[in-house]
């Protein structure tokens, strides 16, 4: 799986930050490290990820995090072996990316060159949420974060 | 005078290259599996993470650490266009390591070093720490102790004695812990120590390897530098076989394998052999191996394969051993050129798999054989090991 991403500030358009309030999102790993926007799922709310929609890059529920009055289902992820067997199809759900430079699993940090896949689902309200597919970890990457589930990267295989 | 070229932790330098908003961080290059981190970059190692730690005891002293797959497709890219400019300064240049160069240094200041190390920094993207001396020893002297990004020449009797003091003596690359052990026993610590020892007892302790270096630190080359490969006695591929294993069509699929990727490097260095060894270590028994010699000067997969297939259950005695590392060892070279076809050969079908995996990607088609390994295969890093990048004179 995948607990927390990051992005580049760079990456993220200024209207972005006053409308999100990203500027407390704000880290970096060092002096003269690029300053980086961090997204985690047990973090304060609100609960939020970044995502490529119709070419514009918007900022985004992340699943759904307990509320109960919401029908949509109760996680972060979506697994992509539910997507196919039709589990997730009363939703419509549409598929988006996530862009991230680097992704969080069990305190370790690995690199991702462009994003992962996501999909975008609208609650009764039809404000969007947007789910992280995952797959079955591939060994490296089972080794490198001791998670039995990894995130589906654009163009990049690890 | 002689240079030696060096990059600044050369794998997560060369991940800065495509990746800039990797500087300033902590950066750790993992291994094949994940688990180790075979390279790190200075701000990492700051925190205390050494080159081979597991990532789950560097994670909780460098949290922050961010972690890259390695990529020696990459790695080997920007070596060559290292290699390359410091040709374009130096007739005479050898390939040492995959990050590493020596080269004959025809202008010895410390002008020309800076300008060789921007160079390196603004057309390849690699810092790189420079050393010029009159020896290839002295050189590389100067340029590991000036790291990160350092440059260094050694042009007077003054200025290798400054190198040499109280440096100690494993910092000499041809040193190891054992050397230094014998030398430690005799009150010899430093490498100015080391110079001022007498020659003849020098070459007793440590035979004509110790005695070169004695020559070298003293400022007199007597190792050359080799722009051409030495030509092989032997080559070998192989290596670990991952998790140890008793599965016969495991083990036989990485024979398979390494035979593959022995063809490759006869092919690459244009020899055949006349013999071929298969070598087993297990992992609470002592290694074994065996060799066969071939019906004539061979090649080809099919008549190196049969030969490793037959050597196979020979040495792999007993037969409850779990094998954990292998090689296969091609021996008694001759020039590819001046060798006699055998009348079985089909060098049609050799030619087939050589064109297609040029055009398609290594082992592409390769010996269904293979087929237990799909774990190895499907991984697209595994198709890449470092010994196979071809030209270095030292690994
Ligand atoms: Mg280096």
């Amino acid at each position: 799986m995948c607990k927390g991403i990051s992005i580049l500030k760079a990456r993220l358009k200024q209207e972005l930050f006053e409308q999100y309030e990203l500027s407390q999102r704000i880290v970096t790993r060092g002096a003269g490290a690029q300053e980086e926007v961090h997204f985690m799922y047990p973090g304060a709310p609100p609960i939020e990820l970044p995502v490529l929609h119709d070419g514009q890059l918007v900022i985004y529920e992340w699943g759904n995090r307990n509320n109960k009055a919401c029908k949509l289902p109760n996680t972060g992820w979506c697994r992509i072996e539910s997507l196919e067997a039709g589990k997730w199809r009363w939703l419509s759900p549409e598929k988006v990316v996530i862009p991230a430079d680097f992704g969080l699993e069990k305190s370790v940090w690995f690199q991702i060159n462009e994003g992962m896949e996501g999909v975008l689902v609208h609650d009764e309200q039809l404000r969007p949420h947007v789910y992280m597919m995952t797959q079955p970890a591939s060994h490296y990457y089972q080794t490198m974060t001791r998670h039995d589930r990894m995130p589906i990267l654009v163009g990049q295989e690890i | 005078m002689i240079g030696h070229v060096d990059a600044d932790c050369f794998y997560v330098s060369a991940e800065r290259v495509r990746f800039p908003h990797l500087r300033s961080m902590p950066v750790g290059v993992l291994g094949n599996h994940g688990a180790c981190i075979i390279a790190k970059s200075y701000e990492m190692k700051a925190a205390g993470v050494s080159t081979g730690m597991p990532i789950w005891d560097a994670t909780p002293i460098c949290p922050q650490a961010v972690y890259v797959k390695r990529d020696f497709r990459w790695y080997e890219a920007l070596s060559r266009r290292m290699l390359a400019l410091v040709q374009e300064v130096s007739p005479r240049v050898e390939f040492y390591s995959i990050d590493e160069q020596f080269f004959a240094a025809l202008e010895p200041t410390d002008g020309f070093a800076r300008q060789l190390q921007n160079n390196l920094l603004t057309r390849v993207g690699v810092p790189v720490s420079i050393g010029i001396a009159p020896t290839k020893t002295l050189a590389k002297l100067i340029s590991d102790s000036s790291k990160p990004f350092g440059y260094g020449v050694v042009a007077d009797d003054r200025q290798r004695r400054a190198l040499l003091h109280n440096r100690p003596v494993t910092d000499i690359t041809g040193i190891a812990k054992r050397s230094a052990m014998h030398l430690a026993a005799h009150g010899i610590e430093t490498c100015d120590q080391f110079a001022r020892a007498d020659r003849a007892f020098i070459r007793w302790l440590l035979t004509k390897r110790g005695e070169d270096l004695w020559w070298e630190l003293n400022g007199t080359p007597v190792i050359p530098v080799q722009a051409v490969r030495p030509k092989h006695k032997f080559v070998s591929r192989g290596g670990s076989i991952g998790r140890a294993s008793c599965d016969p069509a495991r083990v036989q699929a990485f024979v398979v394998r390494n035979v593959e990727r022995l063809v490759e490097a006869l092919m690459h260095y244009k020899v055949c052999c006349d013999q071929l060894t298969l070598s087993l270590s297990f992992t609470d028994r002592p290694e074994r191996s065996l060799r066969s010699s071939l019906l004539g000067s061979r090649a080809d997969f099919e008549a190196l394969l049969e030969a490793a297939l037959h050597l196979l259950p020979q040495v792999w005695q007993p037969s409850s051993a779990a094998v954990h590392y292998m090689h296969v060892i091609a021996g008694c070279l001759r020039p590819l050129a001046h060798r006699q076809m055998s009348l079985f050969e089909q060098p049609q079908l050799h030619d087939v798999k050589h064109r297609i995996n040029n055009a398609v990607g290594r082992f592409a088609l390769r010996s269904g054989s293979t087929l237990p390994l799909v774990d190895v295969y499907g991984d697209a890093a595994n198709e890449y090991d470092i010994c196979d990048i071809y030209g270095k004179s030292c690994f």
